[in-house]
């Protein structure tokens, strides 16, 4: 009976971290597995601030990093993957790899919370030029900048005067595949906004959108902020091709409101790319056997009303890998999971007795 | 009425004549190549213009703004374009805004035109772009302390006609329970005089206490602050607080809606701090002291002027004295209360209206007149001095002379009561 009190999670963004602290709080034990060196997922390892309170990632993660690191119920095990799983709730027996040294764990019931990847916008009909234009960059490339806590065109190293964000890249496009929304991308287009109105106070930012969507809080917190307290200026009307016109970019869309073409130069362009299923999220589809909604997101059961059970029993999934989330969502939803692996575990304990 | 297209054609026919209309694309080019945001900063960094900056584009305003039903213009639009780089404070848009406060009513974002457009337009008249005949309005009134030119020593004329005691407080020298701030249109303009003296027929009926500052009142200042002329309202503003301070008096009574806003919110500021009301509010409340000798078979309905509704709140008191009168039928528009039309005289409307006929297809005033006669008033009831002579020219220019009436409720109410002949030109 004790190895079926552990519940395998696997991936340590914001909701598997959440998962195994509320594991780990729920008296069971945790296995956390994450393929990367380093906890903390997508966020932690690609953005300098988090949406919408534009504090410090690191600084922000470090309480629950150190809550999972330091609890004796949690198990961490990184630079590891999952590669192989046999049995059922109560009993599965996962094969693990790390470097190439496999070992097989049993565990009761599985979070399986990989995350999202960003969209490629070298992709389909995405006509940006990411890879042939330097100064078109994506809202991760802007991250890294941020890190080192500037901002310049990669042309010439030097600031940009004037910034386009292009929103719904890689989303809502029946085309390229992706029909939903990426959920977060205004706001973390409003932030990135925001953070470089703080750094370059005389750099024009342009948001170019074809909805805003500020769920929430995020309305006011980030959108209404940034266009009143920073100025930015937001343009209804999608960009759709992007010319070189010496050495600056010509964005070419319309701007709704004016019912007009608008073809104006820039010096830098910021791709606010979606997020598609991870590598790691289609990988365990395959290894767990769970089905993929018709976005291509692990399946969940309950609709609006359970979002965290997979259709295979013990298994339950948290965060992006279910679709675009917040980290809001996503940390809800691993303490979701949670307690749900939790339950069904203390549900076979009865049944046994 | 003609239906609205949904699309616009490039070609229109016009009383017959075809005109084209994509004529004008050989000399604008048609893509947008520039959002000169440094205008939208220049003009959003005016102290009091800051919401500007905060339109998010839902276009509630559109909807409401009476201006954008005769012309292009509203607030949304307005954003749009200074965000294109169009200076507001060098556009016609600048004019054409009556400050009636329907799109605060809606706006989600609190774009505050009521800030705006005083706080840019001063900008303007200091710049020199202020339209001539605003300038000639402000000129008069620094001159004559009424924006129409007429004599100062003239300003209690009037009285001289009511036919009652109207006591002017320099020459009765003791205290009144009422001071009666009369304003410039009800002084001077001929409708506004009748109006006037039914109103004084109606305060001695009543045995009310009252006197007037006579010569010693300018104009309240409040259309010229709104239309950009702060210094100059504050100099009114200055004087007729000194003038008001000199005697003693339990409260104010105003006839202008401008007048009543300007007491209620900006003289206390400048240390002018009364109790105001206006006349419809203080005849509403001593209803029951009237006795109505005449009956009005008349459909009436009633417009709310923008400073007294939408502005102050105000809506019930007119009512109340409406449908007090005998026989009177009182029949709402479409827009009434909360979502009433607009005159087209607030804002400095009132002395623009040659620079408002280059940008708009038809007065506001117009559009009005034609909601009152399509639900089938008799008479437009009116309680604002820049309304009657508005209305009654509107009637006339739309061809509607003999069959709307515009009276003000003091007029309807004098007559009712028994103390004047006539009630109606028909």
């Amino acid at each position: 009976m004790a190895k079926a009190d552990t519940v395998l999670i696997v991936g340590a963004g914001p909701a598997g971290l959440e998962a195994a602290r509320t594991v780990a709080e729920l008296g069971k034990r945790a296995m956390l597995i994450e393929t990367k060196d380093q906890l903390g997922g997508t966020p932690y390892a690609y953005y300098a601030t988090l949406t919408p309170d534009l504090q410090e990632t690191e600084h922000s993660m470090q309480e629950i990093l150190d809550a999972v690191e330091h609890h004796s119920a949690v198990d961490v095990r990184l630079n590891t993957r999952v590669v192989h799983s046999e049995g059922s709730l109560g009993a599965f027996h996962v094969t693990l790899d790390r470097d190439g040294a496999q070992t097989v764990e049993e565990v009761g019931a599985i979070v399986v919370a990989t995350g999202f990847q960003h969209f490629d916008p070298g992709r389909e009909t995405q006509m940006y030029g990411y890879y042939e234009y330097d100064d078109v960059i994506t809202l991760v490339d802007a991250e890294k900048m941020f890190k080192d806590g500037n901002i310049v065109r990669p042309s010439t190293g030097l600031p940009p005067e004037r910034v386009a964000f292009i929103q719904c890249v890689g989303s809502r496009d029946r085309q390229i595949g992706n029909k939903y929304c990426s959920k977060v991308c205004c706001g973390i287009a409003s932030k990135q906004s925001i953070e470089i109105k703080r750094m370059l106070p005389n750099a024009k930012v342009f948001i170019f959108y074809i909805d805003m969507r500020m769920y929430g809080f995020w309305e006011d917190q980030i959108y209404w902020k940034a266009q009143e307290e920073y100025k930015v200026n937001y343009i209804r009307g999608i960009v759709t091709e992007i010319i070189r016109k010496g050495d600056k970019l010509l964005i070419k869309g319309e701007d709704t409101t004016m019912g007009r073409p608008m073809e104006v130069l820039m010096d830098l362009v910021i791709l606010s790319v979606g997020m598609e299923p991870s590598k790691g999220t289609v990988e365990m589809s395959r290894i767990f056997q769970i089905p993929r909604e018709e976005h291509g997101f692990l399946q969940v059961i309950g609709g609006p009303l359970n979002t965290v059970s997979t259709p295979v029993p013990g298994i339950f999934v948290a965060g992006a890998a279910a679709g675009p989330k917040d980290i809001e969502d996503s940390v809800s939803m691993g303490a979701s999971a949670a307690a749900k692996a939790v339950g069904a575990l203390k549900r076979l304990e009865l049944e046994v007795r | 009425m003609q239906k609205a297209k949904a699309i616009e054609l490039d070609v229109a026919v016009v009383d017959g004549v075809e005109l084209s209309g994509s004529w004008n694309r050989m000399f604008e080019p048609r893509a947008i190549s520039e959002y000169d945001i440094a205008v939208l900063d220049e003009t959003t960094a005016i102290p009091g213009a800051e919401s500007l900056g905060y339109c998010y584009q839902c276009g509630k305003c559109t909807a409401v703004c009476p201006v954008d039903t005769v012309g292009d213009y509203s607030p949304r639009k307005i954003f749009r374009r200074t965000q294109l780089g169009v200076s507001l404070v060098d556009s016609p848009d600048l004019w054409l805004c009556t400050t009636c406060r329907n799109c605060l009513r809606v706006c989600p974002k609190e774009v505050n035109m009521i800030q705006i457009m005083p706080a840019v337009r001063e900008r303007a008249v200091l710049d020199g772009k202020a339209p001539d005949e605003l300038l000639t309005a402000f000129e008069n009134t620094a001159r004559y302390g009424n924006p129409i030119g007429e004599s100062p020593r003239k300003r209690a004329e009037w009285a001289k006609t009511a036919g009652v005691m109207v006591p002017v407080m320099a020459q009765k020298k003791s205290p009144v329970d009422v001071l009666w701030f009369v304003e410039c249109y009800p002084a001077y303009h001929p409708r506004g005089k009748q109006a006037s003296v039914a109103l004084a027929r109606l305060l001695n009926a009543l045995n009310v206490d009252f006197g007037i500052l006579g010569n010693e009142e300018k104009c309240a200042g409040d259309s010229q602050r709104m239309a950009g002329e702060r210094g100059l309202f504050e100099m009114l503003a200055e004087h007729n607080i000194k003038m008001l301070s000199k005697y003693t008096f339990n409260h104010i009574v105003v006839t202008d809606p401008h007048a009543y806003n300007a007491f209620l919110h900006e003289y206390p500021k400048l240390g002018g701090d009364w109790p105001v009301q206006h006349y419809t509010q203080y005849l509403a409340e001593r209803l029951s002291a009237l006795s109505f000798v005449r009956s009005i078979p008349r459909r009436i309905t009633f417009h709310d002027p923008c400073y007294l509704g939408r502005h102050n709140g105000e809506y019930d008191a007119p009512r109340r004295l409406l449908t007090a009168l005998p026989g009177v039928e009182l029949v709402e528009m479409g827009h009434c209360r909360e979502t009433s039309y607009c005159c087209g005289g607030g804002g400095g409307g009132m002395w623009l209206d040659s620079f408002t006929r280059d940008y708009t297809s038809e007065r506001l005033s117009e559009k009005r007149v034609r909601e009152a006669i399509e639900y089938g008033a008799d008479i437009l009831a009116v309680t604002c001095p820049y309304e009657v002579p508005r209305f009654e020219d509107a009637v006339k220019s739309t061809g509607n002379a003999g069959k709307l009436a515009v009276m003000d409720i003091a007029e309807l109410l004098a007559y009712s009561v028994g103390l004047t002949d006539e009630y109606a030109a028909n």
